[in-house]
């Protein structure tokens, strides 16, 4: 196809054949994992016991067990708010699982998001093409959440954005009227219970629409995840993505 | 607008308490952290905009609860000052309506004077009408109901009462001490001298009534009046029975008047007399033949004075036969038979006719058909007359025994029963006499003790009287009198004699009084009265009577007394002049003549100078009290106080109602 390297071409069978067969190693059938986790302060919203980042911790935690113990995929972790807080490169050694779950401990939400930081990071950490799993709330325009992530697509990765949303960001229940304070740029003002029961909910989940919508134009996955439901949901969409790819 | 206590005031500051949680609540809820705003906008709804309006609005309530509550305890007022306005008072009009207010119309005219003070009456006072007789009676109640006022006015009718002003002021009194606002006292009357009681300081009037008279007559007008007939109230024999009227003239001339005496409304017999000019005449009328029973009986004068109400006087009388009585002396004995005899007969000429018999004679004798029997100084007494006597006094009979020198002798008084321990002979004691020490003026036959003073008693004996009311005891506490009940009779005993020799009672006084009261007594008789007074009250039955129905029948001829009041009332007012027919509680029946009081017969009026002492002023005229200003307006307070504690009442119920709606909403959206 075009773009293979032409060093991996099987040259005796396209001598015999006339057709161009890369040679597969074994080592190519292992995929890359790579987690690219959203540390920002919005991720830090809970209206129950489960913050966001906590599910997304729980979901990074899984896949990370899934695909070094069962896949025996190199995975590896980007955390990441306005700029890269950590990072964890791909491997397969032992105690790589424990690396990435000690930093997935360490990872605590503050600042504000900034989805083009962790990509410039992502760029110099793969080496081979897997598949990029984003956990993140989302809160950006989905134009540019897609136009920042979709180049990842061309690289030869399977994307999947995992949309992490609290139950109360989708039915958001205020009493009368309440002062909110956003989480990441600590603006505060008055909101009714009359917007928020309807303007608010038009208008996330006209956010959500777009999002996915723009997300599977782009060739990315999509799945909106909300902290109240197990986690089965996420773990069967990157399985499924993972037989695909094989 | 000020403050009677404006210490109270302060409590207003704790309007900062209220102030206080309302800014920390404006304060809100602390702002609520969310993920992100990106997808909300602030605006100002409407709602908000409500909300906030209810919060303002809650916080006002709030503070005027407060102020409200500490203006009330201060007690707020305006002071009120115009020009010819008085204080709020209480109008009291009393109107006299005694006898001599039927002259004639002066009733009529107090009636009119009334309601024309009642018709310049401010809106703002309260009034009362009492009428004035022998009592003050209140016709309502303090008022400003103008229709009430006039048609109490309008009712009142003249009466047969004498009118005091004692009462009246006894009454101002009585209203004063309840009424908080001054009084002033309209007195419509004819204001007559004879209505002042025997002394002024009962006519005070307290200090906060002033009073305003309206008197009805200028001088006094010429009025004679049958002022009083002596009679008595039983007859026995009409022929010998007087009647003396005395015809009395008040601001009269000479004149000669007609009198009439009248038995069951005929005039019987006519006399003429001269009256002297304001003076007094008699008339003797030498007999009176009424028929057997009770008669309503009068003496009349021709007049066409102002006030005829008093021209005649009416008397009841009662003719029965003479009881007998059985007097028993011993045979040697012939002074106290004298003696008594002749007392009784000076007490109740022919009352009574008293058979006289030596006990010798009586062995015979059947009791039965005497009303009383005497026992006197009988030494002993045959044993079938004693049974006859026995049971003539447990059937109801009365029996006297006297113990002198003979009857002393025996070991027990007969009939009596009790021991005799002896006799003293005082004459031949050192004293010489004993006299009465100790007497009991609530015994019939008592009286008065001082009437015992002087009797001297030579001889008496002394009787065990255990058992048995004392009602005399001589100096040495010998018993002298005493009373012992057998069956339903009585028995009395005189430890002495009625011969003038063991004592010299009869030669006082009292013995005709003794004598008459203890016959009366024994025979169940009471000395009768031929008229009374209005407004005097008459026993209708006695305390061991309880339960027994009693009619009355008044002047009018109606009933004077309900099925309820007949069974127990005890007393009977007489408040009209006429005849009354009563049938008593023990079974007796009786008339009784009541007339009006002759002190209402002169009619001459108070002095002025007095009636000057009376107001308190001085100077001043009947006509000027008629129509007297009203006073200069003095600062006076009005409370606000229910005005402040109606709002904080309004104030508290809307901060409850809007302050629950408030947290309400609060609950429906946490």
């Amino acid at each position: 196809m075009p773009g293979d390297d032409l060093r991996h071409v099987d040259w005796n069978v396209f001598a015999r054949t006339e057709r161009a067969y890369l040679k597969r190693y074994r080592g190519e059938t292992n995929s890359l994992l790579t987690v690219l986790l959203d540390a920002s302060n919005s991720m830090a919203y809970a209206s129950h016991p489960v913050t966001k980042m906590d599910y997304a911790r729980f979901i990074a935690a899984s896949l990370f067990y899934l695909a070094i113990h069962k896949q025996r995929d190199a995975a590896g972790l980007i955390v990441f708010d306005d700029e890269v807080r950590h990072s964890v490169r791909h491997s397969t050694r032992s105690g790589q699982l424990q690396r990435l779950l000690a930093a997935l401990e360490s990872a605590e939400p503050r600042a504000r998001t900034r989805l083009e930081a962790p990509l410039e990071h992502f760029h110099g950490l793969l080496r081979r093409r897997g598949i990029v799993v984003v956990l993140s709330d989302f809160y950006a325009s989905p134009q540019a959440i897609v136009r920042a992530i979709e180049p990842l697509r061309f690289r030869g990765n399977e994307v999947v954005l995992f949309h992490i949303l609290d139950p109360a960001e989708l039915h958001p229940r205020i009493g009368g009227s309440a002062v909110l304070e956003d989480l990441e740029s600590a603006t505060r003002f008055a909101v009714t219970a009359e917007y928020a029961e309807q303007e608010y909910r038009e208008r996330i989940t006209g956010h959500i629409e777009a999002l996915k919508s723009g997300a599977r134009g782009a060739g990315l996955a999509y799945q909106l995840l909300v902290t109240d439901q197990p986690l089965d949901a996420a773990l069967r969409e990157y399985l499924t993505l993972r037989r695909a790819r094989n | 607008m000020g403050f009677l206590a404006p210490g109270f005031l302060l409590g207003a500051l704790a309007v900062a308490l209220p102030l206080y949680l309302h800014l920390l609540r404006r304060q809100g809820s602390p702002p609520q952290p969310f993920s992100s705003l990106m997808f909300f906008e602030p605006r100002e709804q409407s709602a908000m905009r409500r909300r906030r309006l209810r919060y303002w609005l809650l916080l006002a309530l709030r503070l005027a609860v407060v102020l409200l509550l500490a203006a009330a305890f201060a007690e707020p007022y305006i002071p009120r000052l115009t020009a010819g306005a008085a204080p709020d008072k209480l109008m009291v009009l009393v109107i006299d309506r005694s006898l001599s207010m039927r002259a004639g119309s002066r009733l009529a005219q107090a009636k009119r004077e009334a309601l024309a003070v009642l018709a310049r009456k401010r809106s703002g006072d309260s009034a009362q009408v009492l009428t004035l007789g022998s009592q003050v009676s209140a016709l309502t109640q303090a008022t400003r109901d103008p229709s009430a006022l006039r048609a109490a006015v309008q009712s009142v009718e003249p009466s047969d009462s004498h009118g005091s002003f004692g009462a009246l002021a006894a009454a101002m009194r009585s209203i004063a001490a309840t009424a908080r606002t001054p009084i002033e006292l309209h007195l419509f009357s004819d204001l007559k001298r004879t209505s002042m009681p025997p002394s002024f300081a009962e006519m005070a009037l307290p200090p906060q009534v002033t009073l305003v008279l309206h008197p009805l007559a200028a001088a006094a007008e010429p009025n004679w009046a049958v002022e009083s007939v002596a009679v008595p109230g039983e007859v026995w024999n009409p022929r010998a029975t007087r009647v003396r009227a005395v015809i009395a003239g008040y601001a009269t001339p000479a004149a000669r008047k007609t009198v009439s005496l009248l038995i069951n409304g005929r005039t019987v017999a006519t006399q003429q007399v001269q009256v002297p000019a304001s003076g007094r005449a008699a008339v003797e009328f030498t007999s009176l033949e009424v028929p057997h029973g009770l008669s309503r009986c009068a003496v009349r004068i021709d007049s066409s004075d102002a006030l005829p109400a008093d021209d005649e006087y009416r008397f009841a009388v009662e003719r029965s036969d003479p009881k007998r009585g059985l007097f028993i002396h011993q045979s040697s004995d012939e002074r106290s038979p004298l003696y008594f005899g002749t007392a009784l007969a000076s007490a109740a000429p022919a009352a009574f006719q008293l058979e006289k018999l030596p006990v010798d004679r009586a062995a015979s004798l059947d009791p039965q058909g005497y009303a009383f029997v005497v026992l006197s100084d009988v030494a002993s007494l045959p044993d079938t007359l004693a049974d006859r006597l026995s049971e003539y006094v447990r059937r109801g009979g009365g029996i006297l025994i006297s113990l002198g020198t003979a009857a002393a002798q025996q070991r027990a008084v007969p009939l009596f029963g009790g021991e005799l321990h002896g006799t003293h002979t005082y004459s031949r004691e050192a004293q010489r006499f004993a006299s009465v020490g100790v007497a009991d003026s609530t015994y019939p036959s008592v009286g008065q003790p001082m009437q015992w003073d002087g009797v001297r008693f030579f001889f008496a004996a002394n009787v065990d009287v255990s058992g048995s009311r004392v009602a005399l005891r001589l100096s040495d506490g010998v018993p002298l009198l005493a009373e012992r009940a057998l069956g339903e009779g009585r028995v009395v005993l005189f430890a002495s004699g009625f011969d003038n020799l063991t004592n010299d009672l009869p030669l006082h006084p009292v013995f005709v009084a003794f004598v008459d009261r203890t016959i009366r007594y024994l025979t169940g008789t009471e000395a009768r009265s031929s008229s009374s007074t209005v407004d005097e009250f008459v026993a209708l039955r006695a305390a061991r009577e309880q339960g027994v129905g009693v009619e009355v029948v008044d002047p009018q001829g109606r009933r004077a007394l309900s099925l309820a009041s007949a069974a127990s009332a005890q007393w009977l007012q007489l408040a009209q002049a006429g005849f009354y027919e009563l049938r008593l509680a023990n079974g007796r029946r009786d008339l009784i003549a009541a007339n009006p009081d002759r002190l209402e017969s002169d009619l001459t009026p108070i002095p002025p100078e007095v009636l000057a002492l009376w107001r308190g002023g001085a100077g001043a005229n009947a006509a000027a009290d008629a129509a007297a200003t009203p006073q200069q307006g003095e600062p006076a307070a009005r409370s606000l106080w229910w005005y402040a504690m109606v709002l904080l009442l309004v104030a508290a119920l809307a901060e409850s109602a809007l302050g629950s709606r408030y947290l309400g909403t609060l609950r429906e959206h946490p």
